[in-house]
């Protein structure tokens, strides 16, 4: 299949390029272990004042925190640098180069650029969730496993299309890129249960950058303290988002290429 | 009539230390363990003098040394070996009144800032350099007038055309009115007429203030119409330093005669080296000494409609140069 | 002297017009600090709420109040110069900086404050409305108010100096995200910025007494909370002050070290 093919050698080629630089390897080490090491000790201090938070015992909050360890490390690995880079190429004028490939333009755009070493992110968050899943006792039924690899790739679909949503603004908008510091800013309180938050963010956190999608509702799937509802609603939202996203960045591709012809 | 240079250099060098990688997946992998090294020397024990309100073209290939040579004289570089002085300064102790009399243009980066009109940007340069307002209220208008700026001043920078942008970076390069001036590449990417008009700015400017210019460039027009004095660097060495006249008659003996014949075909081989015939213009390469002989021949000899005689152009006595070495 | 008020007075000018250009980014960079405390704010809230009204002397309402003041003492010392000088060094931009008679910290000293300056104008605002939104508790005293110009000022300039030094590892490595990372790390806790400090464990107590981050940011927060003795207030002032020194002597050894280094290797 030719587009696995493609993801392949790009994937080779990102490899290639980071190993060049040994650095970065360490680099991202240091970081993925300094991150969680500030997010352990936070959860520290703040299970030393109280057992539960909003409902969650502490080592479901070291779930949680892989999960959300898991997440990012997908996004930054796959999802983030492409779409950084594409919004860069509109800016720069560069993008006519990949518009004019046979290939769909969707796909190249998203696989454009990997940031391999993010993977220790995955890797961590793993790390996380076995040792909590171990702590807490849990035995992962089939049921549960599967509900949490779907509600998980439900979620990674979700933020995906969030992403290449927020790509296909800047069409029109070239500074779209400034979104990127709120994103980071809403997701970083994904860390944490969306029941905490007030409604209003609560709702921002669901619906305008979904993190309760990919974070929480996988982590609620993985303990076993998903609803059925929520479950079905992620898995909907994941088919309005992809398909949507989709529809919407064919529409601005074709007005951009109409507009710069 | 000063005995004391404006710039004294010698046995300049500057050496680099440049992390040696190879391709592959393997060596990328090696290189994650261990990591060589090698030295690169980038100046060679360069050996020269400027008289204040000279101008003085460097040429040199890419990577020949010279923009190393340039950031070593204004200070930005220390030198590996040897010595240099400029003013009397050591240029990398970047003392005040040393910064207060030099500027540094480089082509193609910018100074000026790019989001508020060129007069804002000219204002804070003035409270840096500490100017005293009237005298800086003359300058500004002193190089609005030369470099045709009126318009200008009012625009952010991101308004203007590069050319445009260029003499704006020139002209808050100089409202200190700097004694020295380093110039690296100062027209690179400008369309021709904003090239010339750079050039007749500059020419113009060192007559009246007698200011020094040292200019890098590989335009060769940049040096033919500035520099009377060029210095050749190739490799980090120093391969001359003398008038360009000098450097043409030098490393290029020839003379290039092109002749325009009625009869196409005839075989010119007899007058000299052919290097060009197209469509009836055979351009013939002569020893100079045997130029007008050559010349007398042909129009004797030959039915010629039109008759030209040239120096080889001066890219090709560079390469002349270079290829000496 | 006229020389470098006159400086200041003209850079000021030009960078207000420049970062003028660039509000909506401002405001957004804003509304990312404003999720950052509500964060906090509803975590302790949480953990308040489930220990019956109150933690370590901290009810609901003293949490409001707490991180919207460090929100705003975070606002008024921030810089962003470990980011700037990476760009500067990557871009060449850094080279005639060197080249002008001026030292660099000028300029962005007048960049820093007009920054500030500018969106404080959408800053104070914001501040009403979360106390609007929050109902925080308040109990200063007016005298707390006077002591908060020296010592949010005194902080203002420990960390200017201590987050310049920061950003001039720039000049030996591109690589600055690791070191960056530490630091916001050792701010977070150290600082006040995660929890209040009598909430953190006793020996990161005991550690922050003796690091720069409580004086920039806990120690303004907690005087403005009314949470201060007089005597409290004098020796925090002569923390700072000592800080203060120690951070300019620090910023200055880098400060010429990195120049040396980045003049014998180039860009």
């Amino acid at each position: 299949m030719s587009y696995l093919r493609l993801l392949w050698i790009f994937l080779r080629i990102g490899v290639m390029n980071e190993l060049a630089y040994r650095a970065n390897f360490w680099v991202q080490l240091l970081q993925s272990l300094v991150s969680m090491g500030v997010a352990l000790a936070g959860l520290a201090v703040i299970f030393s004042h109280t057992e539960e938070l909003g409902g969650w015992q502490p080592a479901e909050l070291v779930a949680l925190l892989g999960v959300f360890f898991l997440m990012s490390g997908l996004i930054g690995a796959l999802v983030q640098p492409s779409m950084q880079r594409f919004m860069e190429d509109v800016r720069q004028g560069t993008l006519d180069f990949t518009l004019t490939k046979p290939e769909d333009s969707q796909v190249l755009v998203s696989i454009s650029e990997v940031r391999v070493w993010k993977f220790l992110d995955v890797v961590q968050g793993a790390a996380l969730i076995g040792w909590a899943l171990a702590e807490i006792g849990l035995q992962t039924g089939f049921m549960h496993a599967a509900s949490f690899a779907i509600t998980l790739v439900a979620g990674a679909a979700i933020v995906y299309s969030f992403w290449l949503v927020l790509a296909t603004f800047s069409f029109w908008f070239i500074k779209a890129e400034n979104i990127l510091v709120i994103f980071q800013a809403v997701y970083s309180a994904g860390k944490y249960p969306v029941a905490i938050y007030p409604r209003w963010l609560k709702m921002a956190m669901t619906f305008l950058v979904p993190v309760a999608f990919a974070v929480t509702v996988p982590s609620e799937a993985l303990l076993g303290r998903l609803s059925t509802e929520v479950f079905w609603g992620a898995l909907v939202m994941a088919v309005v988002m992809v398909v949507g996203a989709r529809v919407f960045w064919l529409w601005g591709v074709r007005h951009y290429s109409g507009a710069s012809a | 009539m000063s005995a004391v240079p404006a710039i004294a250099v010698r046995d300049l060098s500057k050496t680099y230390e440049v992390p040696v990688r190879e391709g592959g997946l393997a060596a990328a992998l090696k290189s994650l363990v261990h990591r060589q090294t090698r030295q690169v020397e980038a100046v060679k024990e360069i050996i020269f003098e400027v008289a204040p309100g000279e101008i003085v073209g460097f040429l040199g290939p890419n990577g020949a040394g010279k923009t190393t040579t340039l950031k070593m004289l204004s200070g930005l570089l220390y030198p590996s070996g040897g010595q240099c002085r400029v003013l009397g300064f050591e240029p990398f102790k970047r003392q005040r009144d040393y910064l207060r009399q030099i500027t540094l243009v480089m082509g193609n980066r910018n100074q000026l800032i790019w989001d508020i009109p060129v007069l804002d940007s000219f204002e804070r340069n003035r409270a840096i350099y500490r100017i005293e307002r009237t005298a800086y209220q003359r300058t500004v208008d002193e190089l609005t007038e030369l470099l045709d700026l009126g318009p200008l001043l009012d625009k952010p920078v991101r308004n203007l055309s590069l050319g445009e942008r260029m003499k704006c970076e020139v002209a808050a390069a100089l409202l200190h009115k700097p004694q020295i001036l380093f110039l690296d590449e100062p027209t690179i990417g400008l369309d021709v007429t904003m090239q010339r008009r750079i050039r007749s700015f500059l020419a113009e400017y060192n007559q009246r203030y007698g200011a020094t210019v040292l200019l890098t460039s590989h335009y060769m027009a940049d040096v033919e119409a500035l520099c009377k004095r060029v210095v050749v660097i190739h490799h980090g060495q120093l391969l001359f330093d003398g008038q360009l006249s000098e450097l043409v008659q030098r490393f290029s003996p020839h003379k290039t005669i092109v002749v325009e014949l009625e009869n196409e075909g005839s075989d010119l081989s007899v007058y000299g080296e052919v290097v060009d015939g197209v469509d009836g213009r055979v351009s013939l390469r002569v020893p100079k000494a045997e130029t007008a002989q050559v010349t007398g021949r042909l129009l004797s000899e030959q039915a010629v409609l039109d008759l030209t005689v040239e120096d080889p152009p001066i890219e090709d006595v560079i390469e002349q140069v270079f290829a000496g070495v | 002297m006229t020389g470098l008020f006159d400086i200041y007075t003209t850079l000021f000018r030009t960078d207000l017009a420049v970062q003028f250009q660039y509000r909506a980014a401002m405001v957004i960079w804003l509304i990312g600090r404003v999720i950052e405390a509500l964060v906090f704010l509803s975590v302790w809230t949480a953990v308040a709420e489930s220990q019956g009204g109150q933690v370590g002397g901290f009810s609901a309402g003293d949490f409001a109040a707490y991180y919207i003041i460090m929100m705003m003492m975070g606002h008024l010392t921030f810089t962003w110069f470990m980011y700037e000088f990476e760009f500067r060094v990557r871009s060449g931009s850094f080279s005639p900086l060197l080249l002008q008679p001026l030292h660099p910290i000028h300029r962005d000293i007048a960049m820093n404050i007009s920054y500030k300056f500018l969106t404080l104008v959408v800053m104070l605002p914001t501040m009403f409305l979360m106390v609007g939104l929050f109902d925080p508790t308040f109990n200063t005293p007016t005298w707390a108010v006077w002591a908060a110009v020296p010592v949010v000022l005194l902080a203002f300039l420990m960390r200017f100096f201590v987050e310049w030094a920061l950003a001039l590892v720039a000049l030996w490595t591109t690589r600055t995200e690791a070191a960056n990372q530490v630091y916001f790390a050792a701010l977070l806790f150290f600082s006040g910025q995660m929890a209040p400090l009598a909430l953190m464990p006793e020996w990161v107590q005991s550690l922050s007494a003796l690091l720069p981050f409580r004086w920039m940011l806990a120690f303004p927060t907690e005087l403005l909370l009314g949470r201060l003795e007089p005597e409290e207030v004098l020796q925090g002032l002569a923390a700072q002050v000592i800080w203060l020194g120690l951070a300019w002597g620090m910023m200055g050894l880098v400060w010429s070290r990195g120049v040396r280094r980045y003049s014998a290797v180039g860009s």
